[in-house]
């Protein structure tokens, strides 16, 4: 009776037997075990097989039959690749799960660096076919350098954050600033001018360069600091310490720790960033030159 | 010992919440966790920032836990005692502490927040500090850029040069180049056909349909790499023959076969290909078939030799009537049948297609080879008299006779004067200090020359002058006189001893009495045809084969051409097999790490596509154009052999 009772409710699937789930993350990159690793393998393999038992003469090239069939396989893909940005912004029950477009996206996308090369036969030039064959493959490495940052730099970024956010890095800084406007008041000018420097010149992301370099040396927080340092050694030195001014070195090194966390955090945030602004709008540049590519071959065929 | 904390915070209307709690104890935590006595929620502030400890009723001393000072009275400090009663205040990030006496001992606290929290400005900044929109146009706006730059710059722009250009002008010189008859087999020997420096581009500069180029012209081509509509005419449409015969014109390159028998004899191009030729309007058979253009410097003659052999491997199926026989491949090219003069004649000999073996041609001349070829006999002596070449082995040599043409291809045909006439000089009397000799290739000249210098002999006879011996055997030798009573029958005789007697005429050829009664008329020469080119349908650039074998100069000739010492008569047939080709021609190298074919073996090695149906056009210079090809003529333009 009671194995009875346990068959059912296995065979109800409710309550009792939950249903199996791995609690371990399956990313993307090894999502159904690698089942779109294997389908590109495959295609890249198959591809590569068919170029290297044909010896069409003159050359290998796009105008052979293997030519046509592996350009008509590239553009395909392509177009789907680039629909991976419609894909992600339709919410709500797909027959695909959105985790597994994009692992198709990624490892079909690598494949795509064989079909689409061995599509040109090695037959490159200053034109508007090797330009869709460049931007392909300017498309593809970006993503590979996109899905590389992102295997390494999360656990980074959460390392240097702590558990402080973004908002609240920022409010550090300002209140930072605003401890440093207070203590700067019984300054004189020259003194009060650096503490000026720190407020109104210190930007904290500033440009792409320093975004990416993580060179502040010329920013106001720094040049401000070192010459409260060098004031204060000096004062040291002769025997005369202000303590105001040993005040502000130490909120402005405070601040320059504050900046230097939050610019780490901007760093890793802008190559996590970056990788996108050049597969994204190159996707769209290739689409362009895929089309001129495609109407100029069969319009001087 | 205890304090009263009142914790100020801000509402959102600007007004205080005020949380008073009064705590038993004689220690107060400070900081930004949750568990401290005095939380305040500031990032500026640690965990666990400070400690307040009363030490005695009204003293209070403040020691910092987490390393980072607080502000007490202006000044950063670690610790510091306090009066209460002095109302001290302790700052710490942005909050203030300050302290009072309290009722019953207690001391008071109040803490509030004085520099005010600016999260809500900064979260405006959030995004364009964290995120690189800060920094860079947005993707969206680099997309449309890069797209639209792409989308003008290489589509619209070609595509409105093309369409608003107008009738393509072709170059000049390129034109007169292309039209110029080509001579039959004029790149044989190395397989390729190339212009071996590009030619500059055509004036006009850049077109921005260049862009759309594949790849690089051939130089034969360059200069049309400005000018695309020179070949792309229509959109849409793959190049036509038409595009190619503009310049290549159909005298230039005549037809391979009859086009109505090219389509019938094509392998037929169905399955997969066949449908995707015909979806996409790429019939067979088209110039463009066989010669791909934009594939770099040379290769618009690269023709693969697949391309041959798909039509020539099965031939004969699909075209019955075909005189040529089915060459699936060099290994299986059937032997040569060789083109022999079968009736010659002195304006049209008829020339027949033979099978090598057993093949006797009827050139008309009578010439042992053997006896030109040897080191001891008469022919030797009279040589080396004459102070005639000497081949090696002391024999006159081949190129005596057979001289290379222009091209080193051929040779040129063989000239009784120059060739022969050093020993059969055709001298018959000694005049004084002159030499008489006969014209050559005139018989009524000779037989008018003859009867009248007997007469003169007869009537008026001069010292000095002596009838000369014809016959080589007996050089020095006085000729028996001239029978006969009277002189009109002595000149008869001596006109018919010059033409059927030994030594002169009767040595290379075959005379007939006709009997006729006129003494100029009597004697008829048969017609002589020495063919020049017993292979037409193929080329053999004799010039590349001096060596062969290890041998050169003549030895280098008679390993090919074997029989030639021992032949006897002219009838002999002294071309070499195709088998003799392949000894070198697609055999593997004989060294031990190379496979490459030690001599090339592709159709174009011997035979051009585009030599017309029998070797039409001009022939290299001085090669007399055989006038008919047995059965080609008869059979209009395909390749017929009678049977």
């Amino acid at each position: 009776m009671a194995s009875k009772t346990q068959a059912s409710r296995a065979m109800t699937g409710k309550a009792v037997t939950r249903a199996p789930r791995d609690t371990a993350h399956e990313g993307f990159l090894n999502h159904k075990r690698g089942r779109w690793a294997k389908v590109a393998i495959t295609l890249s393999v198959v591809a590569l097989g068919a170029y290297l038992l044909t010896d069409p003469v003159p050359r290998h090239n796009g105008g052979t039959w293997l030519g046509y069939l592996l350009g008509s396989i590239g553009a395909g893909m392509i177009v789907w690749l680039s629909l991976l940005g419609v894909r992600k912004r339709v919410i709500g029950p797909k027959p695909f799960s959105l985790k597994g477009w994009t692992s198709a996206h990624v490892y079909l996308g690598l494949s795509l660096i064989v079909v689409g090369t061995l599509h040109t036969g090695f037959q490159l030039g200053w034109n508007v076919h090797t330009l869709a064959w460049a931007l392909m493959m300017i498309v593809i490495l970006s993503g590979l350098w996109g899905i590389s940052l992102y295997a390494t730099l999360p656990e980074r970024l959460s390392a240097n954050r702590g558990e402080v956010t973004q908002l609240q890095m920022l409010e550090a800084i300002r209140t930072l600033d605003r401890q440093l406007d207070i203590a700067a008041q019984p300054l004189d000018a020259e003194d009060a001018a650096l503490v000026r420097m720190s407020l109104e010149e210190c930007r904290i992301a500033g440009s792409l360069g320093q975004r990416l370099s993580g060179n502040y040396a010329n920013d106001g927080n720094a040049r401000a600091l070192a010459t409260i340092i060098e004031k204060v050694m000096t004062g040291r030195r002769t025997g005369r310490v202000d303590d105001r001014l040993e005040q502000i070195e130490f909120l402005l090194e405070r601040k320059e720790a504050a900046l230097a966390q939050a610019r780490r955090h901007i760093r890793m945030k802008t190559q996590l960033e970056l990788w996108l602004y050049v597969h994204v709008p190159v996707t769209i540049a290739l689409l362009a030159a895929l089309l001129a590519h495609i109407i100029s071959v069969f319009l001087y065929w | 010992m205890s304090f009263i904390v009142r914790q100020v915070a801000k509402r959102a209307d600007g007004g205080d919440i005020i949380r008073t709690r009064t705590l038993v104890q004689a220690e107060l935590t400070v900081g930004r966790g949750t568990d401290c006595d005095i939380q305040l929620a500031d990032l500026a502030v640690m965990l666990r920032h400070a400690r307040l400890v009363q030490i005695t009723a009204g003293k209070v001393s403040v020691e910092t836990t987490g390393g980072v000072p607080v502000e007490v009275g202006g000044k950063f400090v670690t610790r510091a005692d306090l009066a209460v009663a002095e109302n001290p205040t302790i700052d710490i990030g942005p909050f203030r502490l300050s302290l009072s006496p309290g009722e019953d001992g207690a001391v008071a606290i109040t803490a509030e927040r004085v520099v005010p929290s600016i999260e809500a400005a900064d979260a405006a900044h959030e995004t364009s500090i964290f995120s690189l929109s800060g920094a860079m146009p947005t993707k969206r706006r680099m997309a449309w850029v890069g797209g639209l730059a792409v989308l003008v710059l290489l589509l619209l722009v070609p595509l409105f040069h093309f369409i608003g250009e107008g009738e393509p002008a072709l170059p000049q010189t390129m034109v007169a180049e292309a039209a110029r008859p080509v001579t039959p087999g004029q790149g044989f020997g190395d397989g390729k056909l190339s212009v071996p420096t590009a030619r500059p581009a055509a004036a006009g500069g850049f077109a921005p349909d260049e862009s759309w180029s594949s790849g690089t012209l051939s130089d034969a081509h360059a200069s049309l790499s400005n000018n695309c509509s020179a070949c792309h005419q229509k959109a849409f449409v793959s190049v036509t023959d038409g595009a190619c015969q503009a310049c290549h014109t159909a005298s230039a390159l005549p037809d391979h076969a009859a086009p109505a028998r090219m389509a019938k004899g094509r392998l037929p191009d169905g399955g997969v290909m066949g449908a995707a030729h015909s979806a996409f309007n790429l019939p067979q058979g088209r110039c463009t078939s066989c010669h791909k253009e934009h594939e770099g410097a040379a290769t618009v003659m690269t023709v693969a030799e697949s391309f041959c052999t798909d039509c020539h491997g099965g031939l004969k199926s699909r075209l019955a009537d075909t005189a040529v026989a089915n060459v699936p491949g060099w290994a299986k090219h059937p032997d040569f049948r060789a083109t022999l003069v079968s009736s010659p004649s002195a304006d049209k000999p008829v020339f027949t297609r033979t099978a090598l073996a057993g093949a006797r041609e009827k050139s008309g001349l009578i010439y042992p080879h053997d006896i030109h070829q040897s080191t001891t006999n008469a022919v030797a002596n009279m040589a080396q008299k004459q102070r005639l070449p000497q081949g090696a082995d002391g024999a006159l040599p081949c190129s005596y006779c057979h001289k290379a043409d222009s091209d080193q291809v051929r040779f040129k045909p063989i000239d009784m004067e120059a060739n022969c006439s050093a020993c059969h000089d055709l001298a018959f009397a000694r005049d004084g200090g002159t030499v008489r000799t006969l014209p050559h290739g005139k018989p009524a000249q000779v037989a008018g020359i003859i009867r009248d210098f007997t007469l003169s002999e007869s009537f008026a006879p001069r010292a000095g002058v002596q009838r000369l011996s014809f016959d080589r055997h007996l050089p020095g030798k006085a000729p028996p006189p001239l029978p006969g009573g009277n002189p009109a029958a002595r000149a008869q005789a001596a006109v018919v001893s010059v033409f059927t007697g030994k030594g002169l005429c009767t040595e290379c050829h075959v005379v007939t009495d006709t009997g006729a009664a006129d003494l100029t008329r009597r004697f008829a020469i048969a017609p002589v045809s020495i063919n020049d080119h017993y292979l037409p349908q193929g080329q053999f650039p004799h010039g590349k084969h001096k060596s062969y074998d290890a041998k050169t100069g003549q030895a280098a000739c008679v390993a090919c051409h074997t029989g030639v010492t021992k032949s006897k008569v002219s009838t002999d047939v002294n071309i070499p097999g195709v088998a003799n080709c392949r000894e070198c021609h697609g055999a593997p190298a004989k060294t031990l790490l190379s496979t490459t074919a030690k001599a090339g073996a592709s159709c174009d090695t011997c035979h051009g596509f585009h030599d017309g149906v029998a070797p039409a056009g001009a022939l290299p210079a001085g090669h007399v154009q055989p006038a008919r090809v047995a059965g080609r003529q008869a059979a209009g333009r395909s390749r017929q052999t009678p049977a």
